[in-house]
Order: structure tokens, then C-alpha cells, then sequence
């Protein structure tokens, strides 16, 4: 039963993928790339790790791939024209590297011989128990802990074992989006054409909101309605 | 219960996600085209990580949650990446008024 779910979400995730890859409409790849994530969310609940599925959906589907359809509205190649399409020069030797390297890893997954006293990966076709203690005289083992409580068990270890880690994350974040907002602002005064400082005043919170190629003719509008 | 999925079926999907991002990373020209792909790619690192943590026996030493943990922080990462990688973009959209990365070549001689 769970494998033949796990075949249909995987067949489903491949094709997303590829639709992602492969579209020319740039909006449809992006909600192709939120189909690809809800599955990579179906398959964290397989691997019995909902609480990251939830993580994924919250920030992969919320926040990064809005990000990334506000990133295709701001930059206007939606439709598809020249630069949405894949290069048909480098079809050919881009296939023959990913189909390489697929062989690689296929082979890689097949042949694999484990470390000293470990089963390789093909031989390990069930998941080692939850419920059985990895120590004796422990009444809850640690994974049926982990597994059955596992946001709590994140916060508790993201401020004890990995606090270092998180605070280091917390601050390359905080300087991730500051230089983000940094790069992306626009100097507004410096475009606002010198005239009588009354009507600069109300004529630049439009000129913010428009894009760099019309906001010269529309500030020009504005200030001969004005005159 | 001798239905369950194994292991290998998780990497085989991870594998194959990821070669189709990097296919992706290689023929797209559209900048925030390629910043998709990357984050395929991404994805199937996370799957490879929760994959090996369920299925692998820890050492006592170990975190309950190795696997879980790191792909947090992954997807921590991934997300401050994909705010400065926009951020990048419009920023060469308004100098090159082109998302187009075959553009962007300044820097090469």
C-alpha cells in the first residue's frame, strides 16, 4: 500500500520537476516548483517527519516561492518570449551530463557496500523500529520520543545542542535580508527632477511604485499637469 | 509489515530531482528560471538528509533528530538565498533591463 502511494507521489514529483524545468511560461514554472514542493512535503510525511513537512509547506510554499512569483513579476519576461526558452545549443551536451551523473548516482545507490559492521543501503529495506528503547532500562526510546514529539524535541535541541548553529543562522539571515533590502533599493531623489519644491514633494511616492523605464515619462506627466 | 518503501526508492527519487535541477540550472536562461532549479536541487539534498535519518541506526552521542535538524537549516538558508538571489536580479534586470544570464557577462574578459 505505501509503496504504491509513495510510486504515485514520486511519478507526480518527477513530473513537476520537469515541468518546472521545462516550461516556457515562467508563471507555470513557478506553480509547477510549488506542486514539486507540496510533494517533497508528501515525502517528509512518508519519512514520518511531519513537523518538517509543515515547515516546508509554511516556508518553501509561502515565502520563498511568492518571493520567486514576485521576482518574475518584477522582472516582466512572463510570457514567454526569447529568454524564457531553453537553449537549444546546449540541449544536447546538458543531457549527455545529467544523464552521466544519473548513472552515477544510480550506480552509486545500487552498489553500495555499507560501512564495518552497517548494512549497505540496498539491503536495508525496512526502517530500523520506533518504539523498541536503543538502550535498555529507558522506558520511551529517544526516536519515539523524537519522532511522536518532534516540534518540541526541535526547539529543545536547536537551544542546546545546536544553539550555536541557530544563533549563527539567526544573524546570517538578519544580514541576508538586510543586504537583500540593500541591493534592491532604489534611490528615489536623486531620479525626481529639480522644480519647485512643492510639487517634488507630492510627485515622488508615485515615481516609487512605477518601474525605472516608464518613471521618467510619468514624472514628466506629473509635473507638466502641475505647470 | 514487508510493504514498506525501502530506502533506496527515497535516493532514487532524490537522485533523479536533482539531475532535473541541474538540467535546469544548465539550459535555462532566464535568471530567476535558474534560481528554481537551485531550489529543486535543494529539495532533493533535504529529501536525502530525512531519508538517512529515519532509516539510519544514530550513535549514542548523536542528536534524536541529526537528519531533521540539518535539513532545517537548509531550508534556513535556502530561503535567505532566494531573498538576496532576487534581490541580485532585479538589480541586473534594471541595469540590463534582462533577466537574461547570457547578458551578465561583465566580468569575463
Amino acid at each position: 500500500m505505501s509503496q504504491i502511494v509513495f510510486l504515485v507521489i514520486a511519478a507526480l514529483g518527477l513530473l513537476a520537476a520537469l515541468g518546472t524545468v521545462l516550461a516556457r511560461n515562467l508563471v507555470h514554472a513557478a506553480l509547477y516548483l510549488i506542486a514539486f514542493f507540496f510533494i517533497v512535503a508528501c515525502q517528509f510525511v512518508m519519512l514520518e517527519a511531519e513537523f518538517l513537512a509543515a515547515i516546508q509547506v509554511l516556508v518553501y510554499i509561502g515565502a520563498v516561492a511568492i518571493l520567486l512569483i514576485f521576482g518574475i513579476m518584477l522582472t516582466r519576461n512572463i510570457q514567454g518570449d526569447d529568454t524564457t526558452s531553453v537553449t537549444k545549443a546546449l540541449a544536447a551536451p546538458g543531457l549527455v551530463v545529467v544523464l552521466g551523473l544519473f548513472f552515477v548516482l544510480v550506480f552509486g545507490i545500487n552498489n553500495h557496500v555499507g560501512l564495518k559492521n552497517r548494512s549497505g543501503w540496498p539491503l536495508q529495506s525496512s526502517r530500523p523500529p520506533v518504539t523498541e528503547p536503543a538502550t535498555p532500562g529507558e522506558p520511551v526510546s529517544r526516536r519515539e520520543r523524537a519522532i511522536n514529539d518532534m516540534g518540541r524535541t526541535v526547539g529543545v535541541e536547536l537551544v542546546t545542542r545546536y544553539a550555536l548553529a541557530f544563533e549563527v543562522t539567526g544573524i546570517m539571515l538578519t544580514a541576508a535580508l538586510v543586504g537583500a533590502i540593500a541591493l534592491a533599493h532604489r534611490d528615489v531623489v536623486q531620479e525626481a527632477p529639480p522644480v519647485g519644491d512643492s510639487s517634488t514633494k507630492r510627485a515622488t511616492t508615485p515615481i516609487k511604485s512605477l518601474p525605472l523605464a516608464t518613471s521618467g515619462a510619468a514624472a514628466s506627466t506629473v509635473n507638466s499637469g502641475k505647470v | 509489515m514487508n510493504n514498506q518503501v525501502p530506502l533506496t526508492w527515497f535516493l532514487y527519487f532524490a537522485a533523479a530531482s536533482f539531475c532535473i535541477g541541474l538540467l535546469g540550472v544548465l539550459l535555462r536562461r532566464n535568471a530567476i528560471a535558474v534560481l528554481m532549479a537551485i531550489e529543486i536541487m535543494l529539495n532533493a539534498a533535504n529529501v536525502n538528509l530525512v531519508a538517512f535519518w529515519r532509516f539510519g541506526t544514530p550513535q549514542a552521542s548523536d542528536g534524536p533528530l541529526n537528519g531533521v535538524m540539518m535539513a532545517l537549516f537548509v531550508i534556513t538558508i535556502a530561503a535567505a538565498e532566494v531573498a538576496v538571489g532576487i534581490g541580485l536580479i532585479l538589480l541586473c534586470y534594471r541595469r540590463w533591463h534582462s533577466a537574461d544570464v547570457d547578458l551578465y557577462d561583465t566580468l569575463s574578459g
